[in-house]
């Protein structure tokens, strides 16, 4: 299953938010479409997945935001 | 023909500022009673909630926050000291108690719960300060007496009022100190987020004032459950930290009425168009403040100035001008850092917040708030606010 997240335009509390409580619903295999103009949302999914086991598969530059996917691993 | 009908759910800050402005604003319209302005709160206390961290951590009394309702509405405002169990947007019909209301316009202003019972032992085992004045008095009990061990302040999201969190690490580390226990207590701060506050330019002031005072921070902690006869939490991360007292931030939900009727997502946030606050799908139906889906914070301000511009958009529908008012997104929160000093979180959707450097003149403009939020609720000094914040709005269209 794939879920999209519109954060576009959020700065605090902050994207990172938003998909943390996608996740908590998802299953092993969903993927996570982050959409964020913060670009300090980068560097925070990266770390993010990193500690939680999970997959950042790509993150695209779509001119005025960001499309960050992430791969859910573990749950 | 009877009258144009506004609804506005909630006696918070949000619903009772946006009542009091429709009233106002309409007043004429009201008299001759071709426009009735109906508020519905739940009880008549109105709590001035930002107070519940000096009530937690300073021993405040709660009883210098909190007003009555019927003190704060204006004339012209028809409140309702009850419950609204049902909303039902499509035949524009709200009950409570019992009745039934039809109306033409509606304002959502329900707020949010704090809910640490939908974390598998969270509520039997931690203090907060969100669940209301009543439960931050206990914090303080516990608090004030607390002399050696771990303090772990454990952060849930989604919750309101993104500076709290790291002002109740401030302000237990302040608190300590002054009792002269600081050095048997360990403070650990447990958040989501990959640094000590969301906002990254706001992190690099916090980080080093945790450094310089020993609170040690953990990072992407998202709270799996507490194992409440070991006293550990555990991360989905699967992290572990033991606690001698946990103070916990806990994750929130929209209002019940809104899952009942509903109208929201899985947590009973409204769905809202973050520029009109119009709740999608319904262009007669609003929604303001912590009940909304939108990604900003849930905060005071942000409900007053929604509130503001909610207000406007009913008022241009009703004399139908044709102008459509978009907040900016535009955030305040004062964040206090102990010894008397603070900083404000400040940014619109487009203009992150920057770095601020806390001071004393910021801490002073916090405390002397209280002062100005009654007023504001009941639709004063909007001049004031707009000098100091800007215009909470743009607007487009109009020339009808």
């Amino acid at each position: 299953m794939r879920h999209v997240v519109d954060a576009r335009g959020s700065f605090c509390p902050g994207p990172i938010t938003e998909l943390i409580k996608v996740y908590r619903k998802a299953q092993p295999g969903d993927e996570i479409e982050l959409l964020a103009t913060d670009p300090a949302a980068k560097s925070d999914v990266k770390a993010w997945a990193q500690k939680s086991g999970n997959e950042v598969v790509s993150i695209e530059d779509r001119g005025d935001h960001f499309a960050i996917l992430v791969r859910v691993v573990r749950r | 023909m009877r009258p144009v009908r506004i609804a506005v759910v909630g006696g918070g800050t949000g619903g009772t500022l946006v009542a009091n402005k429709l009233a106002s604003e309409l007043r004429e319209s009201v008299k001759r009673g071709e426009v009735e302005v109906h508020l519905f709160a739940e009880r008549p206390e109105h709590y001035f909630q930002p107070a519940n961290l000096d009530i937690a951590f300073k021993g405040a009394d709660p009883r210098r926050f909190v007003r009555d309702e019927r003190e704060l509405v204006v004339r012209g405002v028809k409140l309702h000291l009850s419950p609204v169990n049902l909303i039902d947007l499509n035949d524009r019909r709200l009950s409570f108690n019992g009745s039934s209301l039809e109306f033409d316009y509606l304002v959502i202003a329900t707020g949010s719960r704090a809910v640490p019972e939908v974390v598998e032992g969270l509520a039997e085992s931690s203090y907060n300060f969100h669940t209301g004045q009543e439960d931050a008095r206990r914090t303080w009990e516990a608090v004030s007496r607390f002399e050696r061990g771990r303090a772990v302040v454990l952060v849930n999201v989604p919750h309101k009022c993104p500076p709290s969190p790291v002002e109740a690490a401030f302000l237990l580390d302040e608190h300590l100190r002054k009792r002269g226990v600081r050095q048997n207590v360990e403070i650990v701060y447990a958040t989501p987020y990959t640094r000590a506050y969301p906002t990254h330019t706001i992190a690099e002031v916090v980080e080093p004032l945790f450094e310089e005072k020993g609170i040690q921070l953990v990072t992407l902690f998202n709270t799996d459950y507490v194992d409440v006869r070991e006293r550990k939490v555990r991360s989905l991360e699967g992290e572990e930290i033991k606690f001698d007292l946990l103070i916990t931030v806990p994750p929130h939900r929209g209002a019940e009425v809104i899952t009942a009727s509903g109208i929201g997502d899985e947590e009973g946030w409204v769905p809202t168009d973050k520029e009109t606050l119009r709740i999608k799908g319904y262009d007669y139906a609003f929604a303001i403040g912590d009940a909304t889906d939108i990604p900003i914070s849930k905060s005071g301000v942000v409900a007053h100035l929604e509130a503001i511009v909610a207000a406007k958009n009913v008022l241009a529908d009703i004399e139908g001008t044709g102008v459509e008012y978009c907040y900016t997104g535009r955030i305040n929160c004062p964040l206090e850092v102990g010894e008397g000093r603070a900083l404000f979180v400040a940014g619109t959707y487009t203009k992150p917040p920057e770095r601020q450097e806390p001071s004393r003149l910021k801490y002073l403009m916090k405390k002397f708030f209280p002062n100005v939020y009654w007023p504001m609720v009941q639709g004063k000094f909007e001049t004031l606010f707009d000098l100091y914040l800007g215009k909470p709005y743009t607007t487009r269209g109009g020339g009808k």
